[in-house]
């Protein structure tokens, strides 16, 4: 793991949010992470772990606390806006617009973001070079995609706006357990290229097995964050399910 | 100044038993009619070729009945159709109404209308005063119909449509039979309307086309939207302070002289439009809220969340 | 006798074809049935008559204006009504969309009365063609719809706005996390959709008089059209306006012309029941 860096990449610092007039989902979440890290978040079903993603990606509310990107505070901006600042975020499986083509697809993946800066050709042949399939097929539309090149393409889309950080919600859902693979191989890939990732899974092994930390997520709370490693060998069972107070 | 007042208390009732309706099937059942005004018309034209023939009650009786039928059989066709369908799907309805009555001469006298339908209690009324006993008639009428519509919401059907209307997924997958159920709510609904439409023959003694037009629709909606969805009592508040309100337009006619008929009833109309979209985004529950009884109330296993 | 009432259909379906398109277009990528689309194309058709009658410009002159305005309302009506009630469901929208259509119809009616009014357009003798008569209005809305279809296809396939309203239709929150400002894509499609339904009333105006209730009683062939094409498809709104213009016109072959209104509602009622997702999809069943 690389040493601390002075401003993380990605912030949040007593976060809370929940749906229309219901109750708070995310509950006081605050997570600093370094640049160039993968943290895996996980926790049981119903823990808020794809509600904290919708949060810091803008598509939920924030009732309390605070969002920053590089030390950008986002909080009371669009998630349009986020992305400009450089907070990219891949959806959990309806993560591409299946009616309009590949290349399309990634067009409109970068047209509305005035003001981001590396976004352009350089970064589109890089993108592409990241995943050869879909620059082959622009004509294709992404809906008679396959699973695993859906994902691809959510993932290239992303990317196209040169984020800083990425937020990727269970990117394993729906996949079989090869392109699962296939998929976390990306994921490194994508942060080799000097992207931060925020990796929420179901898949707890397959997460560990390619970030660099961990937290747990219990009831819309951090109850615990650690090592990958460290976290390997705890027992998950009983955090997953421990009361909380 | 007391017949005016008498008046307006006897089309409130009118308004209030077809708010009543519809806050039945929208309200409580979630279902939007924007065919509201062919109920009512089938109803008023029912009472209104029947009461010659058979007398006040049975003809009142029928007027329900045709209404509740019609209403039944077009919600057997639509009614899993989602929102956007069954709205345009009654709207349609109700134009195929105003359509048939304005062309089957035979029938309706087309255009022209019926004159001298007979009022209930119409000798009674020469010894006392016609619309004194009118106001009396329709007060009792818009009492049973609010019992019996109360009664309703608070029994086992009542709860089980309020269930359906919040998590219509949840409330099918606990046995519940939605389609029935949804069929069941119009079909009552459709049988107020058409009472409400008997009314509505009986205090002006005459119809015609004319008198049916979606504004009776519009009007509904809003007084449902200013009662609060799914709370009568609401829609009775309602109901009434559309009228008041409505009624008092007429006076602008003395206050702005400048302003001619067309224009006048353009200024109301306009006003309806202009309060559903107000009340919808600065009172989204109404005068009167509905109580808060959720499907977890109803239906104890239905509870979980996100 | 047949033949002159299958190209008056095509001619009417094109005059329905620019709403239909206007109406699916909200659907899409707004997500409710605006059942203002018969009042702003009143709204259109009035415009247009107080630039053509009142001020004296030329037909494309006060088409260009007709369509200005109605943009102008969808813009208002979208800032005052619909964008504050977004967050609360698509009924909430329609039965506000019906508060909204008699709001315009009744401004309409409040400045213009209840008297028919009609273009200041020469009269022309029709064309005779294989035994067809073509006036010289329907050319004139035949010209004016092709052109126009043309062009928001070209917009909605090749342009940034029509990927983006695209992209917005089909996962509306998708697109706000690839950059795309919804408020800034909602309002660019009121005024496209005003645009067309401004154009649309004026075409209307040359096909019949003008009242306030010109676009009510387009409402459901223009609902009928598109469903027929599945709402939310351009394509089929356009496919659907056909059939539905065609059917009306040769109806008066079979039926009382008093009943042609009930051709379209027996459409939707029968394509609803038999085939629940129109010809080109899209779900009409709730869950």
């Amino acid at each position: 793991m690389s040493a601390p860096a002075p401003i993380a990449a990605l912030s949040a610092t007593d976060l809370r949010a929940g749906y229309g007039r219901g109750d708070d989902i995310v509950r006081g979440i605050s997570l600093d992470q370094a640049p160039e890290t993968i943290l895996a978040v996980i926790g049981p079903n119903g823990s808020g772990k794809s509600s904290l993603v919708k949060t810091l990606a803008g598509l939920l509310d924030i009732r309390a606390g605070r969002v920053a990107v590089t030390g950008r505070d986002v909080t009371r901006e669009t998630p349009a806006k986020r992305v400009a600042a450089g907070l990219a975020y891949v959806p959990q499986e309806a993560n591409v617009f299946p009616n309009l083509t590949i290349g399309e697809n990634l067009k409109l993946a970068t047209e509305f973001l005035r003001g981001r800066a590396g976004v352009g050709p350089e970064q589109r042949e890089r993108v592409l070079g990241l995943f050869p399939e879909i620059g082959a097929r622009l004509k294709t539309r992404a809906g008679d995609l396959s699973g695993g090149q859906r994902q691809m393409l959510a993932f290239a889309s992303a990317l196209l706006a040169n984020p800083e950080a990425l937020l990727l919600d269970e990117p394993s859902a729906g996949l079989s357990p090869k392109i699962v693979g296939q998929t976390m191989e990306a994921i490194v890939r994508v942060r080799e290229t000097g992207v931060t990732v925020l990796l929420v899974e179901q898949n707890v092994a397959a997460a560990l097995d390619v970030a660099d930390e961990a937290v747990v997520l219990v009831a819309g709370q951090v109850s615990l964050r650690a090592s990958a490693s460290d976290m390997k060998a705890a027992d998950l069972g009983a955090l997953f399910f421990a009361k909380v107070a | 100044m007391i017949a005016y007042l008498v008046t307006i208390a006897i089309l409130v009732c009118v308004a209030a038993l077809v708010g009543l309706a519809l806050n039945l099937q929208w309200g409580q059942a979630g279902l939007v009619n924007f065919g509201v005004v062919g109920f009512v018309a089938i109803g008023a034209y029912a009472a209104a070729l029947l009461t010659p023939q058979v007398g006040w009650l049975p003809a009142m009786i029928a007027a329900g009945a045709l209404s509740a039928a019609l209403s039944a059989g077009l919600a057997l066709l639509s009614i899993r159709l989602e929102e956007n369908y069954l709205a345009i799907v009654t709207l349609g309805f109700g134009e195929v109404v105003r359509l048939v009555i304005l062309n089957e001469g035979w029938l309706t006298n087309g255009a022209l209308g019926i004159p001298d339908i007979p009022r209930p209690f119409a000798s009674l009324g020469e010894s006392i005063g016609g619309d004194a006993v009118f106001i009396v008639f329709a007060l009792g009428l818009l009492a049973i119909v609010f019992l019996a519509l109360e009664g309703m919401a608070r029994s086992p059907f009542g709860r089980a449509l309020r269930a359906i209307r919040d998590d219509a997924t949840v409330t099918s997958a606990l046995g519940k039979n939605v389609f029935l159920l949804r069929v069941k709510a119009f079909a009552v609904g459709g049988a107020v309307m058409g009472v409400a439409g008997a009314l509505h023959a009986y205090y002006l003694t005459y119809i015609d086309p004319s008198q049916f037009t979606p504004i009776v629709t519009a009007y509904a909606f809003m007084a449902v939207i200013a009662g609060g969805r799914g709370s009568n009592v609401g829609l009775l508040v309602g109901a009434g302070s559309i009228m008041a309100l409505l009624e008092g337009t007429r006076f602008l006619k003395d206050v702005i002289p400048v302003i001619d008929g067309v224009q006048l009833s353009a200024l109301r109309l306009g006003l309806i439009g202009a309060g559903i979209v107000l009340l919808l985004i600065l009172r989204p529950q109404g005068l009167v809220p509905e109580p808060k009884r959720r499907a977890a109330d109803v239906l104890p296993k239905a509870g979980g969340g996100r | 006798m047949a033949a002159q009432l299958f190209f008056n259909g095509l001619v009417t379906g094109l005059l329905i074809a620019l709403p239909a398109l206007a109406l699916t277009i909200v659907f899409g990528v707004l997500k409710f049935a605006n059942f203002a689309v018969g009042s702003m194309l009143t709204l259109g058709a009035y415009a247009a008559w107080v630039a053509n009658v009142q001020l004296g410009l030329p037909l494309f002159g006060a088409a260009a204006i007709a369509a200005l305005t109605v943009a102008g309302a969808g813009l208002l009506a979208d800032q005052l009504a619909f964008e504050r009630l977004r967050a609360r469901g698509s009924i909430t929208l329609l039965v506000a969309s019906m508060g909204v259509s008699l709001v315009i119809e009744n401004v309409c009616r409040f400045f213009f009365g209840n008297a028919s009014r009609g273009f200041d357009v020469a009269l022309s003798r029709p064309i005779r063609w294989e035994g067809i008569r073509i006036n010289q209005e329907q050319i004139t809305i035949a010209i004016t719809v092709a052109v126009c279809l043309v062009l928001v296809d070209a917009l909605l396939r090749f342009t940034p706005l029509g990927r983006a309203m695209r992209a917005v239709a089909d996962n509306a929150s998708l697109a706000a996390v690839r950059g795309v400002e919804r408020r800034t894509i909602a309002r660019l499609t009121w005024v496209l959709v005003g645009a067309l339904l401004g154009l649309a009333g004026v075409l209307a105006g040359l096909d019949r008089a003008i009242d306030p209730l010109i676009g009510w009683n387009y409402q459901i062939p223009i609902f009928a059209a598109a469903i027929l094409g599945g709402l939310g498809s351009p394509l089929g709104a356009v496919a659907g306006a056909l059939v539905i213009g065609v059917a009306e016109e040769m109806s008066a072959l079979v039926i009382p012309t008093n009943y042609r209104q009930v051709v379209s509602f027996s459409v939707i009622l029968a394509l609803l029941l038999f085939r629940a997702n129109g010809l080109f999809g899209a779900k009409a069943a709730r869950k």
